[in-house]
């Protein structure tokens, strides 16, 4: 009986032993693994830049879609930029510049654009960007068979006959109304007609992929990994980086323990991570941290046709009762800003005059006096006509940060006799409860297009399903500027529209607009020539990435190039 | 037995059906709604013209009455189709045979792992009742069993990873897994293996050691022991042969109820360590109100649970000599 006995116990003691052993290293704080690849310093680094290496990048789900035409996600996105050059390019101001379109041309009654190609750019195939391939491009997202979801709004209004190849490199696409906001909209990718037009658009092009951008596809592992591969033959100036590995990693606490790591080059960090790891010597000592803001913004969305919030003024005095600083300083460790209206301060449509509603729940209190409400049945909640002021606000089960304003909100609120309730449900819940109306209120955040135009998010003929106007806002002046707007093409005068549109809707206050939190990335220090754009980021300009370097003494994650690839 | 097989399968059959009517009609009457929130994940809202809406809706067959749905749905499966993702547009049935064998290869690892282990340490604490092995593990099994996974993935991930550089952070394989020679690959599959597979293994094994030890306890007491003991058995022969077998009639019930969980995956540890598994897939197809997809998770599981309660119940006679099946009388 004594065998068994002791195999039984071997391991249950080799159990015990390493759980001690765990339980004393986490003791050890200061044990600590050092980065395998040396601190770039200002003087290992040369300021040329050099050609090659492999950047990692984290993707934070995997993509769905290879096809273009199809995507929707944001790390479709970030991917499909990389491998399709788009026909007109945005610059780190936000300013449209020539693309594969060298330069272009507006008729005279501004429905018609013409643009002439470069005549070097290519796809990876060899062959030239054509006229063709802009016109095949176009009415392929356009037509609704395609199920473009994403990319058909840019060309509503399409005239078909008009869209059309002039020559081999002179194309024009006509529309059957003027639009200021259309040029921006022909940032997107060329497909070739060649490769697409056989098969099954919807089906047979979600796993290959053909463009004109500097990388190719060389391998895609599912789930795992999206490896690109720098172009021999790109058409203009070529980025430096001959690699380019996107690593999806969902969890975003571990992306940054990969960033640490050195697994990974870059990835976004939560606000918490920020405050609490920046200033580390082993953060500093290896990963540069940037701060910007893009083009988003945060907002309460106040159901305007609930008869408890259809008054302006009733929406202003709730505005009032939003702590702004309180929200920046405890929920974004100060990295947030507010904003006052429906564009961010990095548009030259928002109106830098405007100024914020004030923290001031007393004068809210006043203002709901004067409207009638009163606590008469003095049980802390006020009432009118028999019924308390009582609002219900949908947030989104896993939003850490809607979450915590929203308390902070309640609270506030709570002192003036408003009564706030939280009712947490699941993204798809929020959403489609937010596009029926059955809803009192709801924290939410847009991602703007390059185009500041908000008419579907403001006119009154955009409740859904006709667009996003899912706080069924309606005000005659404000239709009246949208309109206008969108038709001017002169930039000054739009600007000038737009300003007065800011002011219209910050006094009336559909949306109470919160605060925009800066984004946070970190890139490891042996990447170089970063730069950042406020509204856009590191990614998604030109030549954004592109200018990005490793030097060669701080390569690494560089497998044997496949055979016959440039190096 | 064929008699009895035959009326099991039948009802088996029976189920299958009820599960997969039911949760088809419920996953469609949860709010949310698919198109939509696939449109709405790039926060520009919803801007695609109506007509486009119509049309996916149309091509998805959401714009028919949700019987016709199911009806549809039920033709495709008798033709092992189990339609296309609504987010990606591929066949379920691919995108399932994919992910298989990635959630397949860790959750047998871990069932296996924490089985090994669960076995002698249950075993040697109830031969020892109040040993202070048998108390010390009542107290570690109790604490293993109640920590939450994700804290303990980071903990490892942190420890093991970060500070320490053993083990890889997440992911099947390394970056350059195609050039590795065979048996390298193998090694680095395992390397990967070691960190989800503790974190999923840690609480199974527990479990198993509870349930191993307190089954053990139960049996130790019946009076064939005590006759066999006093007939001379050896303590070694008593507890391994005589003890054990019976012991580990309820763990087939147990086992049982494992299987579905292999297929089904795990998606804290799948997320985590980004492992490309059917957990994680099932998690966002929900989010997500990816209805095909859902649908075709559902019919893994469901078959798989159904086989594995046949298979259980076919093996008690083996294990259990009175037990017969079809309930004749022994």
């Amino acid at each position: 009986m004594n065998r068994p006995a002791r195999q039984g116990s071997r391991l249950p003691y080799a159990l015990l032993t390493s759980l001690a052993l765990i339980l004393i290293l986490l003791q050890v704080s200061g044990c600590r693994r050092e980065q395998s690849v040396p601190a770039p310093t200002e003087t290992t680094a040369s300021s040329v830049p050099q050609d090659g290496g492999t950047l990692v990048r984290r993707l934070e789900a995997d993509i769905n879609t290879l096809n273009m035409a199809l995507i929707g996600t944001g790390p479709e996105r970030e991917v499909m930029s990389l491998l399709h050059d788009p026909l007109i390019e945005v610059n780190e101001r936000l300013e449209l510049i020539p693309g594969i379109a060298e330069r272009w041309e507006i008729s005279e009654d501004k429905r018609s654009y013409i643009f002439y190609l470069n005549p070097l750019a290519t796809f990876s195939d060899g062959t030239p960007v054509r006229a063709s391939d802009v016109v095949y491009t176009i009415r392929t997202i356009a037509d609704p068979a395609t199920e473009s979801a994403q990319l058909s709004s840019y060309f509503v209004g399409l005239d078909p006959l008009r869209t059309r190849a002039i020559d081999e490199f002179t194309v024009e696409v006509g529309f059957d109304r003027a639009r200021a906001s259309q040029l921006a909209a022909f940032n997107i990718g060329i497909l070739p007609e060649h490769f697409y037009s056989k098969g099954d658009f919807g089906e047979d092009f979600n796993d290959t992929v053909l463009g004109s951008g500097p990388y190719v596809l060389t391998k895609r592992d599912p789930g795992q990994q999206i490896i690109l591969e720098r172009r021999k033959d790109y058409w203009r100036t070529t980025p430096h980086i001959q690699r380019v590995i996107f690593r999806i990693i969902p969890d975003d606490a571990v992306a940054w323990n990969a960033a640490k790591r050195g697994d990974i080059d870059e990835t976004k960090m939560t606000s918490d991570q920020w405050q609490l790891e920046r200033n580390r010597p082993e953060v500093t000592s290896t990963i540069d941290i940037r701060r910007f803001y893009s083009l988003d913004y945060n907002f309460i969305a106040w159901n305007n046709r609930r008869p408890l919030l259809a008054d302006p003024r009733v929406r202003t005095a709730l505005s009032m009762c939003l702590d702004r600083a309180a929200i920046i300083n405890n929920v974004y460790f100060g990295t947030a800003r507010i904003i006052t209206g429906p564009f961010t301060p990095d548009q030259n449509a928002y109106d830098p005059d405007i100024p914020p509603i004030e923290f001031r729940p007393e004068d809210a209190a006043r203002i709901l006096a004067s409207l009638g409400w009163r606590d008469t049945d003095r049980d802390g909640v006020l009432d009118k006509d028999g019924k308390p002021l009582a609002i219900e606000v949908l947030l989104s089960a896993g939003n850490k940060t809607s979450n915590l304003q929203a308390q902070i909100f309640q609270d506030a609120l709570a002192k003036i006799g408003v009564r706030l309730d939280l009712v947490r449900v699941d993204g798809a819940t929020m959403i489609s409860r937010a596009l029926e109306g059955d809803y009192d209120a709801t924290f939410l955040a847009w991602g703007l297009d390059l185009d500041p135009d908000p008419y579907s998010y403001f006119h009154s003929s955009q409740f859904p399903p006709n667009g996003m106007n899912i706080v069924y806002y309606s005000n005659p002046e404000a239709d009246r500027l949208m309109e206008q707007a969108r038709e001017e093409l002169d930039p000054a005068a739009r600007i000038a529209l737009y300003h007065q549109l800011h002011g219209v809707l910050a006094a009336d206050q559909p949306y109470t607009w919160t605060v925009q939190p800066s984004i946070k990335w970190a890139v490891n220090k042996r990447i170089q020539g970063l730069r950042e754009s406020n509204g856009l980021g590191l990614f998604l300009w030109y030549p954004g990435q592109y200018e990005w370097w490793i030097p060669e003494t701080m390569r690494k994650h560089d497998a044997p190039a496949p055979e016959g690839s440039p190096q | 037995m064929a008699a009895w097989l035959g009326r099991r399968l039948a009802y088996a059959l029976l189920t299958f059906f009820g599960i997969t009517v039911a949760v088809f009609f419920l996953i469609r009457a949860v709010p949310g709604d698919p198109v939509t929130y696939h449109l709405m994940q790039s926060g520009r809202g919803l801007s695609a013209p109506p007509e486009v809406i119509e049309q996916i809706r149309r091509t998805h067959r959401l714009d028919r009455p949700v019987t016709v749905q199911y009806a549809y749905w039920l033709a495709d499966l008798a033709r092992l189709d189990l339609g296309r993702s609504f987010v990606d547009r591929r066949p379920v049935r691919d995108r399932i045979l994919e992910k298989l064998p990635n959630t397949l290869l860790l959750n047998g690892a871990a069932l296996l792992l924490a089985l090994m282990l669960a076995l002698p340490a249950g075993i040697f604490g109830a031969a020892r009742p109040g040993h202070w092995f048998d108390r010390a593990s009542g107290v570690i099994f109790l604490l293993l069993y109640s920590l939450p996974a994700f804290w303990v993935a980071l903990l490892l991930m942190d420890l093991l990873s970060v500070r320490l550089g053993w083990f890889p952070l997440l992911g099947a394989t390394s970056g350059n897994y195609s050039d590795l020679s065979g048996f390298e690959k193998l090694g680095d599959r395992l390397w990967h293996m070691v960190l989800p597979v503790a974190t999923l293994a840690y609480g199974q094994f527990a479990f198993f050691a509870r349930f191993t030890r307190s089954s053990m306890r139960e049996v130790m007491g019946a009076e064939y022991l005590t006759a066999a003991r006093a007939r001379g058995v050896g303590e070694r022969r008593l507890i391994l042969s005589h003890a054990l077998r019976n012991a580990l009639i309820p763990m087939v019930t147990v086992l049982g109820v494992s299987v579905p969980v292999l297929l089904s995956g795990s998606v804290i540890v799948e997320t985590l360590f980004a492992w490309d598994g059917l957990g994680r897939m099932y998690y966002m197809a929900v989010l997500a109100r990816d209805y095909p997809v859902v649908m075709g998770m559902t019919v893994l599981t469901a078959l798989a649970t159904l086989a594995a309660y046949l298979i259980t119940d076919a093996l008690y006679p083996v294990v259990d000599p009175r037990v017969r099946v079809g309930g004749e009388r022994s």
